[in-house]
């Protein structure tokens, strides 16, 4: 049983409703002798309603996540991108459902998603620790790929006070210069 | 007496590992209790560079993110940025993408098989394979020039043709492939030690592979039809109509064991040769690109407003880049490359749980582990023992491809 992208953009509006600020159906051409459409829906949502929006993509399907990422332009929100794929294992048939939203950087805060999918952990790790979003209910909250000693604060992918700026300009010089500067030797 | 838990760790610098990644395991005998995977060794921020420079620099430094998949990083960027742009590849520049994609297929399939047979302890089988599978590096070198990083794709098409001279080359190596395929088959396949090597080792159910969140030959082997080729098609597939192989059709049915990930891959080898028969068959004349211009292609990115998902069923699973343009800049504003082994190491951590020492390797190896390869270096001396300036290097390369068109019976 499968849905066409515009099925799906149905049900996630009976579900969501009001929280949907703006939707589109974003169509693609392919082939070369027999081409053929497929949809994605795009959606943009309040911050508020990410687990209930989550929650009603795994209501139609399970899902396939295909990446959680969050973009920082020195402003002040970053804007977090949740990507789904509904109805794989179809030909023609699988849906991408984008979900995208502006997170206030006074409340870096969202509900974990590890509970419905597991393998959503290596996601919500590599988040965490670049751009310092907290999520509420993910137990494993080691670091994924930055050292374990990496200083408190810092977050690579954050172009504001939070970012790597000021690291970046201490790489050209030597550790004995840095040290000669702080008197330890 | 309780036993006493010994703490082992393997990497990230080990003997059996060609990548550094850091598995922590806790062992009761043989047996073990604990584990923990570390990654992030080899980051680069390569996401970060490609943010900082043009789409068309872009293109060449996500070849460079890993050197087995050189092409499937690049194909889900043109993927994704033709989307944004709105733009169609030529349809010859589309059947050669195919083609070179599903060379790649090859034999990355054909390395994967020789390191889980090396992981095992089969040298043997390792030179075998792996001297199978140079046929197909000379032909990938015929056709571009290079044996690893190709640089043969630009948005809106490519930049080097298959020529008529190349077609027979390309049609030996299949009927070569056909027959070393079902040499293979019969050693992997047929082989009591392998077969009870693998047979119930990293067995991973159809329920826990969907939780996983894993994808490619390692999802198809627990039974989930899923191929990006398949549900998002897109160049010469969607022609084709390309079918998911699992378990299910060859055997009746799907353990999800390092077995069954064999079979899938070495079937997927058979499929990429009548792909790439299909595309050499139906061929169609024409340009190969729809911007030839790089000037006009970086003005057209310039004015680009917008955001698009760029996928492709790269060896290993799915190859996801998402970006977005504007801002009037002619490079991504931002760029999020997710591969498949990222998603992949995911299952280590359950399957490592009661299994024995012995079976690190297999469990480290069978999903074909990518960390986001290393930078390489290679320091080439001459015969006086002087490093060669790129130049020299530039000028043997030349030297050799042209010594391999002779070796072939290729003339242009």
């Amino acid at each position: 049983m499968t849905m066409t992208a515009q099925e799906v953009l149905e049900r996630l509006q009976e579900v969501l409703g009001e929280a949907i600020l703006s939707h589109e159906i974003r169509e693609y051409t392919m082939g070369v002798k027999r081409k053929r459409t497929y949809g994605e829906v795009w959606l943009t949502i309040r911050p508020e309603a990410l687990r209930k929006a989550v929650e009603a993509v795994f209501g139609i399907d399970y899902p396939h996540l295909h990446f959680i990422t969050g973009n920082d332009e020195g402003g002040e929100v970053i804007t977090v991108v949740y990507s789904f794929g509904l109805f794989y294992a179809n030909p023609w048939g699988e849906v991408s459902v984008v979900i995208k939203f502006d997170l206030p950087k006074s409340n870096l805060v969202l509900p974990t998603i590890t509970d419905l999918m597991i393998g959503a952990e290596t996601n919500e790790r590599e988040i965490r620790e670049m751009l310092g979003i907290e999520f509420e209910g993910l137990k494993n909250k080691r670091h994924l790929f930055l050292p374990d000693d990496w200083p408190e604060g810092k977050y690579p992918w954050r172009r504001d006070e939070y970012g790597v700026e000021d690291m970046v300009k201490h790489t050209h010089r030597s550790v004995n210069e840095i040290r000669k500067e702080r008197g330890e030797q | 007496m309780a036993k006493t838990q010994y703490y082992v760790p393997v990497g990230p610098i080990h003997p059996a590992l060609k990548e550094p990644i850091r598995v922590e395991a806790m062992v009761e005998g043989e047996r073990i209790v604990e584990v923990d995977v570390k990654r992030g060794f080899a980051h680069r921020g390569i996401e970060y560079m490609g943010m900082k420079r043009n789409a068309i620099q872009t293109l060449y430094l996500s070849e460079r993110i890993c050197g087995i998949c050189s092409i499937s990083h690049p194909y889900a960027f043109v993927i994704g940025t033709e989307k944004a742009l709105g733009i169609e590849a030529p349809p010859r520049a589309q059947y050669i993408r195919t083609i070179i994609g599903e060379l790649e297929r090859i034999h990355s399939h054909i390395l994967w098989l020789g390191v889980v047979a090396h992981e095992m302890g089969f040298d043997s089988l390792l030179f075998w394979t792996w001297k199978g599978r140079e046929k197909l590096l000379d032909i990938l070198e015929l056709i571009t020039g290079n044996r690893i990083n190709y640089s043969v794709f630009m948005i809106g098409g490519v930049r080097r043709d298959i020529k008529e001279s190349h077609v027979k080359a390309l049609r030996d190596m299949i009927n070569y492939y056909r027959i070393f395929t079902e040499e293979m088959k019969d050693v992997f396949l047929s082989d009591p030690v392998y077969k009870a090597r693998t047979r119930g080792v990293a067995q991973l159910s159809k329920k826990m592979a969907l939780e996983l969140n894993v994808v490619g030959p390692v999802a198809r082997a627990a039974g989930i039809r899923m191929d990006v080729r398949q549900d998002m098609p897109y160049d010469a597939y969607a022609d084709i109509g390309v079918r998911a192989i699992v378990p299910q059709d060859i055997v009746g049915e799907a353990r999800g064991d390092a077995y069954d990930i064999t079979m899938v891959r070495l079937y997927e080898i058979d499929q990429s040769l009548d792909i790439i028969e299909y595309c050499l068959d139906e061929m169609p004349e024409g340009k190969l690109m729809a911007i030839p211009n790089y000037v006009a292609l970086l003005a057209k990115i310039r004015r680009t407003e917008g955001e698009a998902i760029g996928a492709h069923e790269a060896p290993r699973g799915e190859v996801i880049h998402y970006f977005r343009y504007g801002n009037k800049r002619d490079g991504p504003l931002f760029w999020k490359v997710i591969a498949p082994s990222y998603n992949n190491i995911n299952t280590w951590k359950p399957l490592l749980l009661g299994a024995e020492v012995a079976d690190i390797p297999i469990v480290v190896a069978y999903i074909d582990p990518c960390m986001c390869c290393n930078d390489r270096l290679a320091v080439v001396r001459n015969e006086e023992g002087r490093i060669i300036d790129p130049e020299a290097l530039h000028r043997k390369a030349v030297e050799k491809t042209e010594r391999l068109k002779r070796d072939l019976g290729v003339r242009e």
